[in-house]
Order: C-alpha cells, then structure tokens, then sequence
C-alpha cells in the first residue's frame, strides 16, 4: 500500500532522517542512564489502524508511553513505549535506587515523562539541524496502560482519519533489562516539506 | 461451543448462544454490545469516530453512526428482534492529559455522546455504560447471559 502514496525513495529518505534522530535520541538516553543503548534500524510504516497491534506489540500489552505532540512547520506526534520492566529499570538508574518503583506514582511519572522530553528533543534537534525545518515538542503526557488502547487514541486524537499516516518505529535497547520503542509520526504535509528541505 | 469471538478495530461481529465476544484495548474507542436475550443473539462493535459524514469511503464499522446500524442489521439478521434489543457499551476514555492543554475536543467523550445519541435514534434501551476516565478496558460480552466483562490494569475488573 505503501507505494500509492510515496516512493521508495522518499521512504527510504524518511527512514535515513529516522536513523538519524533516532541515534541522537538513543545516545541522550545512554547519557541520561550512563548505560549503552544500541537500537534498531528504524521501520518506516504507513500506517493503518489494523497495524496499531503490531507497532504495540499486542493490544492489551500493558506499556508506559510518553507523549508528546510535535509542532512547527512539519507537525507530528512522539511516543515512546516502555513495557513496565524496563520503565522500572529506567527509573532505578535516575534515582540510583534497587527499590521496587510505583509507576503511578506522580514523582515517577514526571521523572519518565521528562526522559520522553530529552529524547524526543534531541531527536528534533537533529531534525531540525539536517533539514533547517524548525520542530518544538510539547510538554509531555504519559499513561500506564494497555498499548493498543494508548496509541489508538494518540492517532484517534485529532478525530482525523489518519490512517494514511507515516510512522518511524525504533527499537531501543540496553542493559540490565531495557527495552523501549520510540514512534514518530507525521502528517502527509509534513513530509513533503521535510523531504523538500532536504532536497528530496 | 463457547467460543470467542475476537472483534477488531473498526469491526462489527455478531454471536449466538454461548459465544463470547470480545475487543482488546479500548481506548478512546467504543465497544457497543447490542442484543436480543430471549433470542440470545447479539453482537459487538468497537467505533473508533463519531460520525462517518465527511468519510463516504471510510469502513462503515469505524464510526459511531454508521457502526451501531451495522451492528443492529447484523443481529436482525440473526433473528434478533427489534424491540427486544438492548444495548451496554464500553470505553471512551482520554488517555493522555496535556498540563499546558486542556483538551477541548475530547475524542473519546465524543464517540461517547454519538454512541449515546445513534441508541437513542434507533429506539434501543442503554442499559449501562462504563465510559470516560483515562484507562484502557478490554471487554468481553456475554451474548447468552447479556454479562459485559470490563477488565483493566489499573482499575479493576467488573461484570456490568
């Protein structure tokens, strides 16, 4: 289906931004975490609300996903997903401690939606440097709950039909025990103009 | 048999007797479960919009108006009976709060209201409905007994 709406070369362009950012992201989270975090070649997805299982890596599968909605001249959104295991992980690195972390915790809540803000602005930022397109993040949101119903109302959100919307699926990894996934998405319009500054 | 019956995004399934149906991860989304208990047919929607106007290509069972006249012919055609159906519906919440952005167009609340609204329409009774909040449900119904199962991670399970 992919092919009705773009080219193979602009996905493949997309997926170099991806790369791209998303190297960025990872290495602000290896930072933050003074850990090593390899990650994955991104996915390039057009997605259509069937595939939200699979990006979530199953529909009740509880995960905690940051949030946030990116603005400026190409909009999109950024989610990160982290199963709760490896949000407990995270979370002991910060506040360098062995104890069992209450994820609904505000405290731990605000502590993971500011890693979400650190990734997805350094994933931006080397957007924006590549492309000279300028992208801000919002302030973050999170919830702790079944992935499929988190991203489903993430692209529901506007009420637009976005199932013609384009995704970059990272993996993230590290150790001890994390494992996340950062997805971004944009709008139709917003590719174009991030190819276009690009020369693409 | 007792079977389940799996219902996707977007999806109108119907049952009879002793199946189960059932749709994972409801989020701002709507399972809508319309049936006949003396006939013991019934079916399960999960909308995902309020309104297919503006959308005439779109899917039929991905919007809220449309969906529920999907659902009802579907148990007509099971031999269901008009006057006889009763509905419970699941779902609706808001998932994400934005501090610096309180949402003015709550998507969930929407489907909600145009869930609400088509029942009312249709002349079908709401008998519940657990809607709002901001946590995920998966719900399994019970076409047999008219039981609707809401399960969650941070709320609980309940049978309404």
């Amino acid at each position: 289906m992919t092919d009705e709406f773009l080219s193979q070369s602009k996905l493949d362009a997309f997926r170099e931004i991806g790369n791209i950012g998303s190297g960025h992201a990872a290495s602000a989270l290896s930072q933050l975490l003074q850990r090593r975090i390899d990650m994955s070649i991104p996915k390039v997805w057009m997605i259509s609300f069937e595939q939200i299982a699979e990006i979530a890596g199953g529909m009740e599968e509880p995960q905690v996903m940051i949030y946030l909605h990116v603005n400026g001249e190409a909009p999109g959104k950024a989610v990160f997903l982290f199963p709760l295991e490896s949000a407990q992980s995270v979370l002991r690195g910060l506040f360098q401690s062995d104890q069992q972390m209450d994820l609904l915790d505000e405290l731990r809540q605000s502590a993971l939606k500011e890693v979400g803000n650190i990734l997805v602005s350094s994933f931006l930022m080397a957007l924006t440097q590549l492309s000279g397109i300028s992208m801000q993040a919002s302030v973050p949101a999170i919830a702790v709950d079944m992935a499929g119903a988190g991203l489903g109302a993430i692209l529901l959100e506007d009420g637009d039909l976005e199932d013609q919307v384009l995704f970059i699926d990272t993996e993230l990894s590290g150790t001890p025990q994390i494992e996340g996934k950062f997805v971004f998405l944009l709008k139709q319009g917003g590719l174009e103009k991030l190819l276009g500054a690009l020369g693409i | 048999m007792n079977g389940i019956v799996m219902v996707g995004m977007a999806d109108v399934k119907t049952a009879q007797g002793e199946d189960i149906l059932m749709t994972p991860g409801l989020g701002s989304c709507i399972g809508i479960c319309i049936f006949d208990s003396v006939k013991k047919v019934g079916g399960m929607a999960h909308i995902m919009l309020p309104t297919a106007i503006g959308h005439a290509e779109g899917n039929p069972a991905k919007y809220a108006d449309t969906g529920t006249n999907l659902l009802v012919e579907g148990v007509l055609a099971l031999g269901g009976v008009k006057s006889r159906l009763k509905a419970k519906i699941a779902g609706g919440a808001q998932m994400f709060t934005f501090a610096d952005k309180p949402q003015i167009l709550k998507i969930g609340d929407r489907n909600a209201e145009a869930v609400k609204r088509e029942l009312k329409k249709l002349g079908i009774p709401l008998l519940v409905a657990d809607v709002g909040g901001n946590y995920g449900r998966t719900i399994h119904f019970s076409v047999n007994t008219g039981n609707l199962k809401v399960r969650t991670i941070n709320h609980g399970e309940k049978v309404i």
